[in-house]
């Protein structure tokens, strides 16, 4: 862990934000890596069989990628020890050079000791791609105490 | 008959043992984009979400149960749910066991939550996926 993470934390901090492009490429990567081979991923059939406006990046494509804002900010991804995420719009991946980006942030909404929720932001195309999005990071440390109440 | 409420509380089998390697670890962490240290070097460690490419051995075991009727190709994730009991490792064994925990019927399609439990061979809690899918029962175009 970074010595700094922990200093100076107070509800509401802001971690430093990140912004991804998503490419038809990165679904295909993506797809291998996880093995997961769903076609509404790369075949526009088979997205609007699924009542799909295209092809849509992997919700876990999206949700791995916004944790990194916790895991760059924190430096050990082994503090994490929750995460949970609602998809409530997909990604959708054009068919081009240029694909989409997602822009990534996350803001600290409670802490608790050792413990500290982030909230995390999702934004793609003006609509949020993740609902609810939340890291529970341990830091191993007691957060110096200020003013945690919200 | 397709996938009714009654499923729910159906538990499988756990999956054959699923090995971390530092090479599939490298695999997901470029698809990412990630580049955090701790993904890299001799013993490195998972990124969290990487339980996800383990669940999806135990998610074949869903779609392949025929009685279910299920496609993954009509299917899409609602949301997602980790609990983790400890980091994985490349060199790690693990073992991924699926329940269906709830099923909800709407017109032309179901919503499916189910439960993978992620244990090492003594049984030792690794991590709790919970996930909701969305499957839409005839194709839509």
């Amino acid at each position: 862990m970074k010595a700094t993470v922990a200093e100076g934390l107070e509800i509401g901090t802001q971690l430093p934000p990140l912004t991804v492009r998503f490419t038809r490429e990165r679904l295909v990567r993506y797809a291998g890596a996880a093995t997961d081979f769903n076609p509404i991923h790369y075949s526009e059939h088979f997205a609007r069989q699924a009542g799909l406006p295209s092809v849509i990046a992997h919700g876990m494509l999206t949700m791995g990628t916004a944790l990194r804002v916790v895991t760059n900010w924190v430096g050990d991804p082994s503090r994490v020890i929750s995460y949970s995420a609602r998809f409530p719009r997909p990604v959708v991946v054009p068919d081009d050079a240029d694909g989409v980006d997602v822009e990534l942030g996350g803001s600290v909404s409670a802490i608790e000791g050792s413990l500290v929720t982030v909230n995390i932001e999702a934004i793609s195309a003006d609509q949020k791609v993740l609902g609810a999005a939340r890291a529970e990071v341990d830091l191993g440390v007691r957060v110096p105490h200020r003013d945690h109440e919200t | 008959m397709p996938i009714t409420e009654a499923h729910a509380g159906r538990r499988y089998p756990p999956c054959d043992p699923y090995q971390v390697s530092a090479a599939k670890i490298a695999e997901f962490t470029t698809a990412l984009g990630d580049d955090n240290p701790r993904y890299r070097g001799e013993s490195p460690m998972a990124p969290p979400t990487f339980a996800a490419v383990i669940s999806a051995h135990a998610f074949d075991q869903l779609f392949g149960d025929e009685e279910l009727e299920l496609l993954w190709a009509r299917t899409v994730h609602g949301d997602q749910r980790f609990i983790f009991s400890r980091p994985i490792h490349a060199g790690d064994v693990v073992i991924a066991s699926l329940t269906i925990d709830k099923v909800r019927i709407r017109a032309g399609s179901e919503l499916i939550s189910t439960t993978v439990d992620m244990a090492d061979h003594d049984g030792g809690p690794i991590c709790s996926a919970e996930a909701t899918f969305y499957h839409v029962r005839e194709a839509l175009a």
